[in-house]
């Protein structure tokens, strides 16, 4: 008889479920973009075009921006909220995860050099860095050695723009 | 919670559902899958998703979980056809669907099922356990398997199992069944004094189920009668050969039953309802959710739809000032059950909503109608007839003919389930007061259920 009354419950919550209204719950969704899409623009080759509403749910909606980051989090390497020393200077080294990110140079006219390090393991293909709103993505090009160099040219937007959040310690950073 | 399920688990299943653009017969599978009501064994369906996984892990070649979350997500492999186009004859499909190794594989149908239930598994809990399942799929994809499948298996098994225990409270509804087969002492039939009589016992045992609740509780037990009668009989593994097909059968017994829920659709329909044009205004919607929630109550047992709309009203009127802790009439005022409607004014208002939904009806052809010359000549008259009616009915929205067309459009299946349902129930109270005198059977009522609430809720009465 236990049996027939769990079955009897299971079956209860599965027709409640089935007329549970949602209608309201899914107004608010709806507006959102759906997994596979927001799960599409985590994914997305750098330099890619993107889907230009989903971007602008990310931007405008903390729910869409909670589960975005979230898919890039699954899916990277390693991950950081924040840099994990305070500090209160403008920051040239942080680490994420095992990766030590360090941003070098920047005189005599030679742009920045953003240099990621790691003791073993896989290198990340992509970088993707949060600030506030604001967020950039871009390919970390083949590794030499244990190494990945990028050039932070103030003469590519996006690299700058790397460059300039990686200094700030409240930067989130992807690596993937 | 009394309905089984909280915010959080509805909200899971509508983004897939959704999402997916899932028949009604594929959401209600997913529902039952959710919360467990599969027989023989509520945990195949997560073994046959991790098959099915492991099996497009090999048939996509799929590198990493990514590649896994990203099939599991696509709303473009939603369909059977979609599945069909891209994996028919790949190595570990062929024409009817996919396979892993010998013994396991599924039809294109049952894999699109299958992702759907992946991408609830992936994405429940507005997606807090994400990164853990995407990480449960690397390693799926790295030994793309039986070993690899049956190690997600387990995993997903207790995975859903935590689920099920934080947001259904299926053990409280099974102990309320488990009263209800007790109380019915082996019996399948039951009527609308049995109904009664079990609420006034679990009121006296303390429990204070609303009447509603428990009514609701029988529309369950009296859809699932027949399947756990077929259970009893599968218990004995003797009998198991001699049913044929059975794990079939009874899986399709269950379908209908979480599909069959008409009256839910009408709450639905009657939840979304558009505010213009007033079609129906907000009391007319409340009383008839009230009148059609316990379908098919409302059909067959017209008794309890009338206690249910009455004293269930009274009931959780108490209920709601418990909670607010004060507002409107007192505890023991409420419990005497004074404001209690009549069931002879609960008649009289059915029969008005169904000659009103009627009515909107006939505007509705009228309106659709506009093209009028090959009818009939008693056709045209009922539709000038409606024609006149809508210059009678003074409601918002009802001025603007393009508009109105428009909005009776919109409704109009609507429109025509809700009236058909309230026609029923007023057939169905029609009968019953030819059986008895509605007002005798209120005034008797009223005695049961206001002892019922006043010996309930006598220490909040008091205080």
């Amino acid at each position: 008889m236990s049996e027939e009354a769990r079955l009897l419950a299971e079956l209860h919550a599965a027709r409640a479920l089935m007329r549970a209204p949602g209608a309201a719950a899914l107004a608010d969704r709806s507006a959102q973009p759906r997994h596979a899409a927001l799960w599409a623009h985590a994914t997305r080759e750098p330099g890619r075009p993107v889907d230009l509403a989903v971007v602008r749910a990310i931007r405008a909606d903390p729910d869409a921006a909670r589960r975005y980051r979230t898919m890039l989090g699954a899916q990277a390497l390693a991950h950081a909220p924040r840099a994990a020393a305070a500090s209160d200077g403008r920051l040239l080294q942080r680490r994420v995860g095992p990766f030590a990110l360090e941003i070098l140079g920047g005189e005599a006219g030679a742009p920045p050099l953003l240099v990621l390090r790691v003791e073993q393991g896989p290198m990340p293909r992509t970088i993707e860095v949060w600030l506030g709103d604001e967020a950039v993505r871009l390919d970390l090009g083949p590794p030499i050695g244990d190494a990945i160099l990028l050039a932070l040219d103030p003469a590519v937007p996006e690299a700058d723009a790397l460059g300039r959040m990686l200094r700030d310690p409240a930067c989130a950073v992807f690596l993937l | 919670m009394t309905g089984g399920y909280d915010e959080r688990c509805a909200a899971d299943l509508a983004g897939v559902g959704e999402g997916r653009d899932l028949s009604r017969t594929d959401r209600a599978w997913l529902a039952r899958v959710v919360t467990g009501a599969v027989r023989p064994n509520r945990d195949k369906p997560l073994w046959d998703v991790a098959h099915a996984l492991a099996a497009l892990a090999r048939a996509a070649q799929a590198r990493d979980g990514r590649d896994l979350v990203t099939l599991a997500l696509d709303p473009g492999l939603a369909s059977p056809a979609a599945l069909e186009a891209r994996f028919a004859g790949r190595a570990d499909a062929d024409a009817r669907g996919p396979r892993l190794g010998e013994a396991w594989r599924t039809s294109w149908t049952g894999l699109a099922r299958l992702l759907a239930l992946a991408e609830f598994v992936l994405t429940a809990e507005d997606l807090a356990q994400f990164a853990t399942l995407a990480g449960w799929l690397d390693e799926l994809a790295a030994s793309p398997d039986p070993e690899g499948a049956a190690f997600l298996a387990k995993r997903l098994s207790r995975h859903l199992t935590a689920y099920r225990t934080a947001h259904l409270p299926l053990a409280s509804m099974e102990r309320r069944f488990r009263a209800l087969l007790s109380f019915l002492g082996g019996r399948r039939a039951f009527g609308d004094a049995d109904i009664l009589a079990f609420w006034q016992a679990e009121m006296r045992a303390g429990e204070r189920p609303g009447f509603r609740t428990v009514a609701e509780h029988f529309v369950t037990f009296e859809a699932g009668a027949q399947l756990a009668r077929g259970l009893d009989g599968l218990s004995a593994p003797a009998s198991l050969d001699a049913h044929d097909g059975w794990e079939e059968r009874l899986d399709a017994a269950m379908a209908d039953l979480a599909a069959a829920e008409p009256a839910e659709a009408v709450a639905g329909l009657l939840a979304d309802w558009p505010d213009s044009p007033k079609i129906l205004t907000g009391a007319e919607r409340a009383d008839l959710v009230d009148f059609l929630r316990l379908e098919p109550f409302h059909r067959t047992r017209p008794l309890t739809t009338l206690r249910a709309a009455s004293f269930g009203r009274v009931q959780s009127g108490i209920a709601n000032r418990l909670r607010r802790g004060g507002g409107g009439p007192d505890i023991a005022e409420r419990a005497a059950c004074s404001e209690a409607e009549s069931y002879t004014l609960l008649r009289e208002r059915t029969q008005a909503l169904a000659a009103h939904l009627d009515r909107m009806l006939r505007i509705a052809a009228a309106l659709r109608l506009t093209e009028r010359a090959g009818l009939s000549p008693e056709t045209r008259a009922v539709l000038e007839a409606a024609e006149a009616d809508l210059r009678r009915v003074r409601r918002a929205g009802f001025d603007d003919r393009d508009g109105l067309a428009l909005g009776f459009a919109a409704v109009e299946a609507a429109l025509l389930r809700v009236a058909e349902e309230t026609g029923r129930l007023a057939r169905a109270l029609d009968g019953l007061a030819r059986q008895q005198p509605l007002e005798t059977a209120f005034v008797a009522d009223r005695v049961v259920f206001a002892d019922a609430f006043k010996a309930a809720y006598a220490g909040e009465a008091a205080a």
